[in-house]
């Protein structure tokens, strides 16, 4: 077992042991290769059941909204990205910071089953284990080495902070920031924002078309914390309950608009979407705007900062026509 | 769904030429929730009022909307006819049928649809709207001024000349502020410290007003009519209830410190007063400078003092105290010249600032009223004063008019002539600018009879040369260089907020300008009021301004103060925020863009299962908030709400809108 | 409303400030500036008031152009609140306008109560460019 698992498992135990927190949230293998979900640990003996291997993508932070309701304080594993949802939520007032212990984990990226899904035969694999820059894949017929560069989710490629912004004790020494990450980020949005208009809209209405609004995009948000959500209320009814693609829009276009200077782009509402709509065109759109209107802005970094669309500038510039 | 009546006004034939009445009546009948629609050739006249009356009590009806003019024009009439038949008056909607329709468009059918879909989208509001009340509460009738200058002095004044009783916090130990500082005063020539002692001995004298001087604000609470403010009296090492005011500490004093009221230009003791005439004539010890609180020796002045009112042991106290009202009057800093070496400022000792220059002139100042060279002695011949330094300077001063300079400038041109036989003044201006009653003139007297030298020119460099100075400049108007030798050079500087004010501000929740000048809450209509309901502004705090006008807006202040306190109780405006405690998050996004400070956090406890937990919520202080409604838009879960103006209600009109 | 496109007839709705877009149409009234009547005023408060999920209602219920008319910068009756509106806007139309609407059908607009005139030439031309678009499809409900 690799060593990142077994730090992690020492911090744990560790922590739960000497009685510091009373839970702690990581990632533990699960029945399949690709299965890395949270593990909520609440005592030092279940520690043995941690792990951190190239899927251990899910950001556990938002898990600690009902964690802290039942515990004084919590341990929690983040990589650079969850680490950020921290600062969300500690900006959102919506959790304290002595209310928890962070553990982080800086982080090169983490693996996309379907890239490595793409060159192996799906039936054979039967492992994907990190071997420092190599992803070591044991198939049921021997094991191959590859560089596990090759295979990042998208979200990682264009990761800005692989190293935890917030936590207590680092696990291991940061990793470099990827190279080009700031051209990259951005290189999406603006192939869909050069196309023509009517194109553009062509091009969302069939990404919004197949929305089944089962709101994980929502769910796994941590800039998405509000107690009650606008989209589940009645009165006003602010979100029509016929799925059509209208409604839809209304939906992603407020969601978006909510999580604008807030978002700090985890990217997990594209990655889990099941009907695969790029919502970080959308997501990183909005930041290309503050950016470019408001001044640059990175959320997530500091709990202590203003987001831009709280406050202003009396010579902000206007993005309309202020004749 | 309420019983909703539709009154259709003709407004004689300014509506009824356009709109077809009877087709929008009909219209109406047909609307949801509508039981009852009628029509009246001047709904707004009597009998229009009294069909509505009769209307509400015979049909039952819940909610009213009347198709007329503008609500700006007469919603305040029908709110009264409404309650007058018993329902709230916010149960009233008006559709706005002449100036949005009937005066605007021609064509009568499309007039005509556009009337109906206007009053479908007033019923559809009406439907939604809920009884709103005005709540009251009690104001605490005792104001504060924070400032002791001119602007502080005559506020307070006005007030306790209204029977209210102030309190006056000085941060230095005496009132008097920048004016007393000043030797004569434009247009006029007067005396500054003739008319200003009077006043400021009056202060000490009223029964009304209470004088802390060498205190601060500490913190300030609560809102209009209950605000609840801590004052931080500090050590003054000097017990007042038994210092005469003799002075022989003053005298004995070893410790030699920079004078800031003469601006450095001679000494003062450690124990001092900061200028003659203080008011309270009573010393302070700088703890900074004093020789027993530096070194631990000393104690001169405890030996000397007759009264025995010397005490080291006094610490800084706080108290507590509530007011109605707050004017803060705070002033401003003359402009420092840290970046302005070109004009050799602190490197030739004849170069001198405006106010350094003031003190030259003044009876009681270090040369007793002589103009003379600080490095000979001797008095000036040519003097060269410089307009606008950090002034209407965008790339390193302010890029606002200090709006005083160029009638100062004028007066010490003026002042030179007469102390100095045969010394020339030279002024270089960009403009000058002299608005004001008799300015113009005083100005013009300046060069027409002592035949001051005004050249339209920046100066680029002042250097110097031999026991002189050098000034460069061009000539604007005739495009020559000029290079003047001058014996004294003065700098007309800027006029900066003062120190401190950005952090008076965030005490007090107003707002200030980029330059930390307090904001007004309208800059025509509202001059002397600030965003915050019962904190009001006078004097230079709010932007450079004059002695007349300092006054003139010190008096506003003080008319809105007891304009305030002599009310019985304030009533609220009712369409203001609040807060939906389920829904609400507890993020406080609203408590950020709200401009009145009306929103703070609240700890709910809740009972969950067998446990009570604690949340934090939004809460709305119904005084402060004004009902604009910014906390709506950032509030994500639409938890906080605005009376009168809902979610549900605009959302009902957008849908009814576009039928 | 009509929707052949000889016979169309935009739907234009306008969320006005009451302090002074509002009274700029009041103004444009009284002073008899006419505009076309396929202008539909929703009075606010502030623009800060005017939330983006009425604007996308707006548009899905029909409306073929929106605005949102405020004070000028500075002059907010509510001091702050068309500052907030600024930014809340501008994003919200680089996002419509990424996500295909036209930038036409969404506007913004500072409108003081003393400019009637503008006010009235503000809706003609808002009325005449969305009526050249012709009737909105995008963001509308199918029904």
């Amino acid at each position: 077992m690799s060593t990142a698992s077994e730090k992690l498992r020492a911090s744990a135990a560790e922590a739960l042991a000497c009685g510091r927190v009373s839970l702690v949230l990581g990632w533990r293998k699960k029945d399949f290769w690709w299965q890395s979900p949270v593990a909520f640990v609440e005592a030092a003996a279940e520690a043995e059941q941690l792990s951190f291997d190239p899927f251990s993508v899910y950001n556990p932070v938002k898990y600690l909204l009902e964690a802290t309701e039942c515990h004084e304080k919590v341990g929690v594993f983040v990589k650079g990205c969850d680490s950020r949802g921290i600062n969300r939520l500690l900006q959102d007032k919506r959790l304290e910071r002595e209310q928890v212990l962070i553990f982080g984990l800086p982080c090169s990226g983490k693996a996309d089953p379907a890239k490595i899904r793409a060159v192996f035969p799906a039936q054979k694999i039967r492992e994907v284990a990190q071997e420092g820059e190599e992803l070591l894949v044991r198939l049921t017929d021997g094991q191959e080495r590859v560089a596990a560069a090759d295979f990042l989710l998208e979200k990682c490629l264009t990761c800005r902070h692989p190293n935890p912004v917030v936590f207590d004790e680092l696990l291991w020494e940061p990793v470099p920031v990827r190279a080009g990450v700031d051209v990259s980020r951005f290189a999406r949005v603006n192939s869909v924002a050069q196309k023509e208009i009517l194109e553009r809209y062509t091009y969302w209405a069939r990404q919004f078309d197949r929305c089944i609004r089962c709101f994980a995009c929502r769910n796994t948000c941590p800039a998405c914390n509000c107690r009650s959500c606008i989209f589940d209320q009645a009165e006003p009814r602010w979100l029509g309950k016929a799925s059509d693609l209208a409604d839809t829009m209304n939906y992603q276009i407020i969601r978006a608009f909510h999580v604008a200077g807030r978002c700090f782009e985890c990217g997990e509402c594209e990655r889990i979407c099941p009907a695969g709509i790029p919502l970080q065109e959308m997501n990183r759109r909005l930041i290309m705007d503050i950016d470019k209107y408001f001044g640059p802005y990175e959320a997530g970094l500091d709990a202590g900062d203003s987001p831009p669309l709280g406050t202003y500038r009396g010579e902000d510039p206007a993005g309309f026509d202020e004749s | 769904m309420k019983r909703t009546g539709v009154f259709i006004c003709w407004c004689g034939s300014n509506i009824a030429a356009t709109v077809d009445i009877e087709l929008a009546v009909a219209a109406a009948k047909n609307m949801p929730g509508v039981v009852f629609a009628d029509q009246n050739k001047y709904m707004c006249s009597e009998i229009g009022q009294e069909i509505i009356k009769e209307a509400i009590r015979s049909h039952r009806l819940e909610r009213v909307v009347v198709a007329s003019c503008s609500p700006r024009m007469h919603e305040n009439t029908f709110r009264k006819t409404v309650a007058a038949a018993g329902l709230n008056p916010y149960f009233l909607e008006i559709a706005n049928v002449r100036e949005q329709c009937s005066w605007v468009h021609k064509d009568k059918e499309t007039a005509t649809a556009k009337a109906i879909a206007l009053i479908r989208t007033a019923v559809a509001k009406a439907l939604r709207n809920e009884a709103l009340f005005a709540s009251e509460l009690p104001i605490e009738r005792r104001a504060l001024v924070i400032g002791g200058g001119i602007a502080g002095i005559q506020a307070a004044l006005d007030i306790a000349d209204s029977g209210f009783v102030v309190d006056l916090v000085e941060k230095e130990p005496s009132i008097g502020g920048r004016m007393a500082q000043l030797d004569k005063t434009f247009p006029t020539l007067d005396c500054s410290a003739c008319i200003l002692t009077p006043k400021m001995v009056e202060v000490a004298q009223s029964e009304k007003i209470t004088l802390f001087t060498y205190a601060e604000i500490e913190k300030v609470e609560g809102y209009v009519g209950n605000f609840t403010v801590t004052v931080r009296n500090r050590a003054r090492s000097v017990d007042m209830s038994k210092c005469t005011g003799c002075g022989d500490c003053m005298l004995k004093c070893p410790v030699k410190v920079d004078s800031e009221f003469d601006l450095g230009l001679v000494k003062r003791r450690a124990i001092y007063t900061p200028f003659p005439q203080a008011v309270p004539n009573k010393p302070a010890i700088d703890r900074e400078h004093c020789r027993w609180f530096t070194e631990n020796k000393c104690r001169v002045c405890e030996k000397i003092c007759p009264a025995g009112a010397i005490d080291y042991s006094q610490e800084d106290e706080l108290m507590t105290v509530k007011y109605g009202a707050i004017v803060a009057a705070t002033g401003f800093d003359p402009k420092k010249l840290g970046n302005y070496g070109e004009y050799a400022y602190g490197k030739h000792p004849d170069v001198l600032t405006s106010l350094e220059f003031e003190r030259l002139l003044n009876a009681s100042g270090p040369t007793a009223g002589k103009i003379l060279r600080p490095s000979n002695g001797r008095p000036p011949k040519n003097v060269a004063f410089i307009q606008c330094v950090g002034s209407r300077d965008k790339a390193k001063g302010n890029p606002y008019c200090a709006k005083v300079c160029c009638m100062y400038t004028a007066k010490h041109a003026i002042l030179l002539c007469e102390k100095v036989p045969g010394a020339r003044p030279f002024v270089f201006y960009i403009d000058v600018r002299t608005p004001g009653k008799d300015y113009e003139e005083f100005y013009n007297r300046a060069y027409e009879e002592y035949g001051a030298t005004y050249i339209k020119g920046n100066v680029s460099k002042v250097f110097p040369d031999g026991d002189k100075l050098l000034v460069r400049s061009v000539d604007a108007l005739s495009g020559a260089l000029v290079e003047l030798e001058v014996e004294m050079v003065v700098l007309a500087n800027s006029v900066d907020a003062r120190a401190g004010a950005k952090e008076l501000a965030q005490k007090l929740s107003i707002t200030t300008n980029a330059f930390n000048f307090f904001n007004e809450a309208h800059p025509k209509l509202r001059p002397v009021e600030t965003h915050t309901a019962g904190i009001f502004l006078a004097g230079t705090c709010q932007g450079p301004k004059d002695i007349p006008e300092t006054v003139a807006q010190a008096s506003a202040a003080a008319m809105k103060v007891t304009a305030l306190l002599g009310k019985d109780s304030l009533l609220s405006t009712p369409t203001v925020a609040e807060v939906d405690e389920k829904l609400c998050t507890g993020d406080m996004s609203c408590l950020v863009v709200c401009p009145y400070g009306a929103i703070s956090e609240k700890i709910l406890e809740e009972r969950r299962g067998r446990e009570t937990v604690r949340r934090k919520v939004a809460e709305v202080n119904m005084v402060l908030c004004q009902g604009c409604g910014a906390c709506t838009v950032a509030c994500r879960p639409g938890a906080i709400n605005l009376k009168g103006f809902t979610n549900e209600q605009i959302m009902a009109e957008v849908e009814a809108i576009c039928l | 409303m009509p929707v052949t496109r000889e016979g169309f007839e935009p739907l234009i709705v306008a969320f006005c400030c009451n302090w002074c877009s509002y009274a700029g149409a009041d103004l444009a009234g009284t002073s008899r500036q006419p505009y076309p009547s396929n202008v539909r005023v929703i009075r606010v408060p502030c623009s800060g008031r005017v939330n983006p999920s009425f604007i996308i209602r707006a548009f899905q219920r029909g409306a073929d152009g929106v605005l949102v008319a405020g004070c000028h910068p500075g002059d907010c009756h509510y001091h702050s609140g068309n500052y907030h509106a600024r930014r809340r806007f501008t994003i919200l139309k680089q996002l419509l306008e990424y996500l295909g609407i036209e930038p036409e059908r969404f506007q913004v607009r500072w409108i003081s109560g003393s400019e009637g005139a503008k006010f009235s030439a503000v809706m003609n031309e808002l009325t005449e460019n969305v009526r050249k678009l012709g009737q909105n499809r995008k963001l509308r409900d199918a029904r």
